[in-house]
């Protein structure tokens, strides 16, 4: 994913600086930073108090979640980092594996699940989520591909590779169900996006299958892709804590948080530094264990 | 009472005491972990019910171990299949190592320079680099060559024609990186296996009027084979649980497919315990082949045989039974 041309990363440099500066021009210089809120970090539960809170990312999701340099950036790093500031708390972004997270965050190894994850209910039964984000699934191929992507029934008869864990192994797997055995879909899972973008890129792989920003994202930094076809399924994305009372207490502190930061328009100069504010929603859907699937 | 001389000794076993305190602490530990390997916990819920217009609430217990779910995912249909490609990826990536393993070890003790050092090279590549590195070198292998031809060489002239992508399926990306990583340890294990046979040997053979081949085959390889075998059981061992890197380039093997379901299901530690069992379960059948395969290699070497797991359990109860009945003899009986 980090195979930018020399070109193209000044190209985009300078494409997101000309973003930020038109967002400080319109919204009024707000910063990606966020400020101290002492009524939403009063409801931090006094559990976490003082504590240094571990936050599981898998950082192969870029422009959500990713490594530049050796240091982990993102629209989501720069969210959770704002609303730990707005909570007065303090946090360490772990880079790890997708699929370990949830069970990671169960064994209590992490109180904080950061990384793009989409609310589904068969999550919602292992963790909390307060849902922040709004993003659909989307399909990419290399740019000589003829593949045609019009709902998951043109998916078979292709080779599919998609990040283990993520929601779209489940539905490819779905997808897979419904495709007549002459023209079966193989699901090609790997540990990380990366590598599974890799697969795309070598051919062993006639398409890849991940969020549809991320699928953006892909296309526009990486030669050698496309989209193909629209995103689908759109459902919410949520910061995971755990199932437990204080992880209960945690989400509910970090959903006020995330409303003081659409109020002060830090989350949309987020957003919009990321070029994901098409994703981005109202206070209203903030919601706890919003999930629609 | 016996004598000696004009003192009288009382002659009494030599009390181990060190020993008898480190047995009963093992037995503790041991008593310890199976008690915690079959306890319960409570779940969370709790189950209720009315007596005499009482409502009874008790916590609902379940496995520690989750061995419930364990039991339900033991013997699916994907843990199988998982199951079936692990013993299908070790046999034939062992078959492959062991082949190619001899042949190198052979090549490498050639007195013909060439052969020699090209198979000391093989060995310096193969076992210099992480198979996990060589795992993803072959499955992405369509970045360097998009075909390979088959024909004579440096020419266009060619027969055949492998399409990179389509060959090297996540399976043959596998069997050809363990297969290849296999034989440079293998061949270091048959070399030394080579050279633990005494010079005599050959000479005999010489003298006999034998062939190279023949002396190889006849004379040094089934002697070579005592010393090759142990190391190579070990080897077959360590490749069953070494299949398990295939998952990263998304072939679905045993532990491939416990992670497949503990991503839909979420039950991460059950479908390790599952994938663990079987594993365990594997390694037992192959350490049972491994020492009567040992056995049968040592014909040539050992006197008598080591006494098989069977033959030593009826000679202890032979030794047990005849010291219970050594005790009836009366007093003063005894020589």
């Amino acid at each position: 994913m980090q195979r930018i041309t020399r070109v193209r990363q000044v190209l985009a440099m300078a494409s997101i600086g000309s973003l930020v500066l038109v967002s400080s021009l319109t919204a009024g210089a707000a910063s990606t930073k966020g400020k101290y809120n002492a009524a939403d970090a009063k409801l931090v539960p006094t559990s976490f108090k003082g504590k240094t809170l571990q936050v599981a990312t898998d950082a192969t999701y870029a422009p959500d979640e990713y490594i530049k340099g050796t240091t982990m950036v993102g629209f989501d790093v720069d969210l959770m980092k704002a609303i730990s500031t707005t909570l007065g708390i303090k946090i360490v972004e772990n880079n790890v594996i997708f699929d370990g997270i949830i069970a990671g965050i169960q064994a209590g190894k992490y109180v904080i699940g950061n990384s793009s994850f989409t609310d589904t209910k068969a999550r919602e039964k292992q963790v909390n989520f307060v849902d922040y984000f709004q993003a659909g699934e989307g399909v990419y191929a290399k740019s000589n591909s003829t593949v045609k992507f019009t709902g998951f029934k043109s998916l078979c008869g292709l080779t599919v590779a998609v990040e283990s864990g993520t929601v779209e192994q489940t539905d490819a797997k779905a997808a897979a169900k419904t495709c007549s055995s002459s023209k079966k879909l193989t699901i090609r899972a790997f540990a990380t996006q990366t590598l599974a973008n890799t697969a795309v890129l070598s051919g062993q792989a006639s398409v890849g299958f991940v969020d549809s920003q991320i699928a953006g994202y892909i296309v526009a930094t990486v030669p050698g892709f496309k989209l193909v076809g629209s995103a689908v399924n759109v459902a919410p994305y949520g910061v995971a804590t755990p199932k437990t009372t204080a992880g209960e207490g945690l989400a509910v502190a970090i959903q006020a948080a995330i409303k003081t930061l659409i109020a002060n328009g830090t989350y949309a100069a987020i957003l919009t530094h990321w070029g994901v504010s098409s994703g981005g929603v109202t206070s209203g859907k903030i919601t706890l264990n919003g999930a629609i699937s | 009472m016996e004598t000696n001389g004009d003192v009288t000794v009382k002659v009494v076993p030599v009390r181990h005491v060190g020993r008898w305190i480190g047995a009963v602490v093992a037995l503790v530990l041991v008593a310890m972990l199976v008690h915690t390997l079959f306890s319960k916990v409570p779940s969370g819920q709790y189950v209720c019910q009315t007596v005499n217009g009482l409502r009874h609430c008790h916590p609902k217990l379940q496995w520690r171990f989750y061995w419930n779910v364990v039991g339900r995912y033991f013997t699916s249909s994907e843990i199988l299949h998982g199951l079936g490609l692990t013993l299908l990826l070790t046999a034939i990536s062992m078959t492959v190592g062991i082949v190619l393993g001899i042949l190198i070890a052979v090549m490498r003790l050639s007195s013909n320079r060439v052969l020699a050092m090209t198979a000391w090279s093989y060995t310096w590549f193969f076992r210099g680099t992480p198979v996990y590195a060589q795992l993803f070198f072959w499955f992405f292998l369509s970045f360097l060559f998009k075909s390979i031809s088959f024909g004579i060489p440096f020419t266009h002239v060619a027969f055949y024609h492998l399409h990179t992508v389509s060959f090297f399926t996540p399976f043959r990306a596998a069997l050809v990186a363990f297969g290849l990583n296999e034989g440079a340890y293998m061949s270091e294990i048959a070399r030394s296996g080579l050279m633990a046979v005494d010079e005599g040997q050959v000479e005999a053979a010489k003298s006999l009027g034998m062939t190279r081949g023949q002396t190889l085959r006849l004379v040094i390889l089934p002697q070579a084979m005592r010393v090759i075998i142990p190391p190579t059981g070990n080897e077959v061992i360590s490749m069953l649980k070494t299949t398990s890197l295939a998952a990263a380039i998304s072939a679905v093997e045993l532990l491939g497919a416990a992670t497949q379901i503990s991503n839909s299901n979420y039950q991460i530690m059950p479908l390790l315990i599952v994938a663990g069992i079987w594993y365990l379960i594997v390694t037992t059948i192959l350490s049972i082949g491994q020492f009567y395969v040992e056995r049968h290699y040592a014909r040539g070497a050992l006197r008598t045989p080591p006494p098989t797991p069977i033959q030593r359990l009826r000679s202890d109860l032979r030794g047990v039974l005849s010291k219970v009945h050594t005790k009836r003899v009366p007093a003063g009986m005894s020589p």
